[in-house]
């Protein structure tokens, strides 16, 4: 074993150096998994960086649930780095949509996140082509488990950061707005709110977040977040949801939205749920 | 506010002693935090402890509309009970009683949870002074500003938030002049200018702070 790895423990701080060196190496992909996480996390910039992270996305396979840690989820998380690595990682979005064509849906998930994050409207017509069965083809459950046939969430919520209004992307989204999971729906909501600016869709939002299921109400704060739409701050604060999300939710709508009620409103708001 | 009479008190501590569900007990907690009486304030406490948040918040509001009387009872709880300890610290950052100050201190600087740290941040600098002798206030006020200007490090956006807010509240009654009241504006002043990793939001809650302090 190489001394630079013997005197490391798991979960201890590496350096740069290191995650590229885990990364490069291909004997122990866990080491891969982790250095590819790191460059990620830490927003390397790092000339190597994007580079590694694109040929550790080439490295995948069909899914073989007893290999521990699978080449593919090397994959996922390169992708997943990739996506926080703008603007050096706009090189790597070809290799992204390619990834969009996996027969995996966990990677065809992460690759659709990191594009959105990238801003990449080269993706749009494919997420489009994705998504375009609608709820009943697309937004199927799979027969042998409780997955869809696609990653829909990811790649609708995609398509809501890339941000751009056609009218055929926004046809696309809006079946999406009956999906029978109320987390497809909200996913859809947030996606046709930041496109369009529809206040019809905030209010959706709204009332998701008093949907019985905690998970629901989650994601709707999020969403409503991400959306930035300020209209819904008091919504937002009376949601029955830990106060870490209320104020994860509303410091989007003061970073992202536009128009009334003003920060002075919102501000007050945050300091009540500290 | 009518007092509860203590037989229904009783019988509404028992309830939640009962309780078998936990929509039960946060109903029960509801009831007995409603109460509003001293008595209630042990209950209140141990309902922390039960790992069931909607019950805890009950308490916690309920601790906190009992104010002072509340303060004995959360400074007894178990220490090695970690989720119970994080509400209590929330409990007595509501109250601002300067009892609470060592438990507070200590958890801003050295709680592993963001959401408790943010929560002792705003709960220094809304300790209740008016009590303590002048020379005490200072020293308590002191503390409370060299643990609020440690944490604008923190690596938590909330906590810095939450220290942005602390910093304001602990100076705002103070004298142009006087040196804490200056060193808060020059933390605020970092805060609110940021950094690669200070994001807008804590930008704009410092700026804020800062503008009031300026204009008082």
């Amino acid at each position: 074993m190489p001394a630079a790895a013997a005197g490391l423990e798991a979960g201890e701080p590496i350096s740069e150096q290191e995650a590229l060196r885990r990364l490069r190496q291909s004997d122990d992909p866990s080491q891969q998994y982790y250095g590819a996480w790191w460059l990620g996390r830490m927003r390397s910039q790092h000339p190597e960086a994007v580079p590694l992270l694109q040929s550790a996305l080439r490295q995948r396979r069909p899914r073989d649930p007893g290999a521990g840690v699978e080449e593919n989820a090397v994959a996922r998380n390169a992708a997943r780095a990739l996506g926080k690595l703008a603007p050096a990682a706009h090189a790597a979005v070809p290799d992204l949509l390619d990834t969009l064509e996996d027969p995996d849906d966990g990677l065809r998930e992460a690759a659709a996140r990191a594009l959105g994050e990238l801003r990449a409207e080269a993706a749009i017509a494919p997420l489009c082509h994705r998504l375009a069965g609608g709820p009943a083809v697309a937004g199927a459950q799979r027969p042998d488990s409780p997955r869809l046939a696609e990653p829909c969430e990811a790649l609708l919520e995609a398509l809501g950061d890339i941000g751009r209004a056609d009218p055929q992307v926004l046809a696309v989204v809006e079946p999406f707005i009956s999906h029978e999971r109320p987390l497809i729906r909200s996913a859809a909501a947030r996606t046709l709110l930041q496109l369009s600016g529809d206040s019809r869709w905030g209010a959706l939002l709204v009332e998701l977040l008093d949907h019985p299921q905690l998970q629901v109400r989650r994601a709707a704060l999020m969403d409503l977040g991400a959306a930035g739409w300020r209209p819904g701050f008091e919504a937002i604060a009376g949601t029955l949801a830990e106060n870490s999300l209320k104020l994860m939710a509303l410091r989007g709508l003061v970073e992202r939205g536009r128009g009334e009620p003003g920060d002075g409103a919102l501000l007050a708001c945050m300091d009540a749920l500290l | 506010m009518s007092a509860v009479p203590p037989a229904t008190v009783a019988a509404r501590i028992e309830a939640v002693q009962r309780a078998d569900s936990a929509l039960g007990l946060l109903r029960a907690t509801q009831e007995l935090a409603a109460c509003t009486a001293p008595a209630a304030a042990p209950t209140l406490v141990e309902v922390l402890g039960f790992n069931n948040p909607g019950a805890a918040v009950a308490a916690v509001d309920g601790l906190i509309s009992l104010g002072a009387a509340a303060v004995e009872a959360l400074l007894q709880l178990d220490p090695d009970n970690y989720g119970a300890r994080a509400w209590a610290v929330r409990a007595l950052a509501g109250i601002g009683d300067v009892r609470g100050l060592e438990l507070l201190l200590d958890a801003l600087g050295s709680d592993v949870a963001a959401s408790v740290r943010r929560a002792a941040a705003k709960g220094l600098g809304q300790l209740e002074l008016g009590g303590l002798p002048g020379a005490e206030q200072q020293g308590v006020r002191q503390r409370c500003l060299e643990a609020l200007l440690a944490a604008t490090g923190d690596g938590e956006w909330v906590v810095r938030y939450a220290v942005a807010v602390g910093l304001e509240s602990l100076v705002a009654g103070l004298p142009a002049e006087a040196l804490e009241r200056q060193q808060a504006r020059d933390a605020l002043g970092g805060l609110s200018q940021g950094g690669d990793d200070t994001p807008p939001v804590v930008q704009r809650r410092a700026a804020l702070a800062l503008s009031r302090l300026e204009c008082p």
